[in-house]
């Protein structure tokens, strides 16, 4: 029954929203431009599946790669944070510039700075999601059991013993929940920095130049889109997977 | 002073001392004068070499980490200081405190009594001269208590271990005991050090006899003499 409801309630839950949808725009007629219905994306998409896979998987790897240097980089940075009060205190008014200013706006100063290859796109990935996983760290790193460190203090644990044997899995649970709004965040930092990158492929690019497809365009901008959102739901659905593995231990997976 | 192989308990109320004279033991905290030396070590040379084995209040078992590996931790850490050739495995020792049917569990599937029995196994597996444990069973209700006094007893008297155990619990200190070292709060001071005169190895039915009723008392009154 539980299992029955586990996977049935979110497929309830997705096929009202796409009915309630296709209704409204049918209902009150919206125009293709400003809502597409989804039985006119999904007829879109059955077209030219393959085309759409491939730039899907573009995407993807743009984000996956931006995400994967941000983690490491926000492990490395959170552990040097977590470890000195002052230094997490310097640290904080820096992070929470990266997490506000409108990278909107500067896009157009990193692709002159690196290029225009992918870099552009990776580096705006891995910068946007940066502060939060940061701040998921560093947060996660503080709650490791003093009495705990006091043991590991009393056997004299090298600084990268305590770093592994105690804080990296203490962080593990709040890393988790951080990496869902760092996905939210770096897959629309990719999908926009496809656009205004001067690549071709990734969805991105294809949503931002539809002008040059004018029969099509509302249909093509929206199937974009709607990948985007698929993309986002199946890595949502591997990091609670990988979650539910790696913290068997933890209170939140029983 | 503590004799090797002897037990020597801190007992006062809180705020004595007692913990903070543990720490600097341990090589946890520095002292402002006067120097401690373990086996004419520094306790901070006693720790690099994992001469000192800690038992700390909470039982500070990593969640993420099964019993045995729990039991295993302080052997897998500073590995170059571990012993070559420990008198009892880690296996042995879980045996010992009964929980080798849990050796694969995880700490929350475990009772707070089971816990801390991981705890002693810990750091006993590190087959260290000296034993410090700062109110290791305070968090434990009555009965479980009594029995961990019990188990404790058990296993420090074939070693040989020295142990400095922190309490205010006059029967802990009572049973466990070589020497008692009596403490005051504001100012932690020592008020006077009692020698207990039970025979070795002490079985659980002492604290039924006469005499323990007498040592006691005496404990008792020695710390109402210390508080103000």
């Amino acid at each position: 029954m539980n299992l029955l409801r586990r996977f049935f309630a979110p497929i309830v839950g997705i096929v009202g929203f796409l009915v309630a949808w296709e209704a409204f725009v049918r209902i009150f007629d919206v125009r293709r431009y400003v809502l597409l219905a989804p039985s006119r994306i999904l007829t879109e998409l059955f077209a030219t599946p393959g085309f759409y896979w491939d730039n899907t998987l573009i995407t993807a790897g743009h984000m996956l790669l931006g995400l994967a240097i941000s983690l490491v980089l926000s492990i490395l940075v959170g552990a040097a944070l977590a470890s000195s009060r002052f230094s997490e205190e310097a640290a904080q008014p820096i992070l929470v510039l990266f997490l506000v200013t409108p990278w909107v706006a500067y896009f157009g100063s990193i692709k002159v700075w690196l290029g225009f290859g992918i870099a552009p796109i990776i580096f705006l990935a891995a910068f946007t999601a940066f502060p939060v996983l940061t701040f998921g760290v560093v947060g996660g790193m503080r709650s490791a059991d003093p009495s705990a460190r006091e043991l590991l203090a009393s056997v004299d644990a090298r600084p990268w013993e305590v770093f592994w044997f105690l804080r990296l899995p203490a962080a593990l649970p709040s890393i988790f929940t951080t990496a869902r709004f760092a996905l939210g965040i770096g897959l629309a930092a990719t999908y926009f920095s496809e656009g205004r990158s001067n690549r071709t492929t990734g969805l991105g690019a294809i949503g931002s130049r539809v002008d040059l497809q004018p029969l099509t365009a509302a249909e093509v901008l929206w199937t974009t889109v709607f990948c985007t959102a698929a993309l986002g739901i199946v890595v949502l659905i591997a990091i609670s997977a990988l979650e539910r593995f790696a913290l068997k231990w933890h209170a939140s997976q029983r | 002073m503590a004799e090797p192989g002897e037990t020597i308990t801190l007992l006062g109320p809180s705020g004595c001392g007692k913990t903070t004279l543990l720490r600097m033991i341990a090589g946890l905290e520095s002292t402002d004068v006067g120097t401690i030396s373990i086996d004419g070590a520094r306790p901070e040379v006693a720790r690099a070499t994992k001469r000192v084995g800690f038992v700390p209040q909470s039982p500070a078992l990593l969640p993420w980490r099964s019993v045995r590996s729990n039991a295993s931790l302080l052997l897998d850490i500073n590995r170059g200081a571990s012993p070559t050739a420990p008198s009892a495995s880690v296996d042995d020792l879980l045996a010992e405190v009964s929980l080798t049917d849990f050796a694969d569990a995880y700490p929350h599937e475990l009772s707070g009594g089971m816990q801390q029995r991981v705890g002693l196994a810990r750091a006993f597996a590190l087959d260290a001269p000296l034993l410090l444990m700062d109110e290791p069973f305070a968090a434990l209700d009555e009965i479980t208590r009594a029995e961990m006094r019990h188990l404790l007893g058990r296993l420090t008297a074939p070693l040989g271990t020295t142990v400095v155990f922190v309490t205010h619990s006059i029967a802990e200190a009572a049973f466990l005991s070589d020497r008692v070292v009596v403490m005051s709060a504001r100012p932690g001071r020592v008020v006077e050090q009692i020698p207990i005169d039970l025979d070795h190895p002490r079985h659980p039915d002492i604290e039924n006899t006469a005499a323990f009723f007498e040592i006691t008392a005496r404990l008792r009154t020695s710390l109402q003499a210390g508080s103000p």
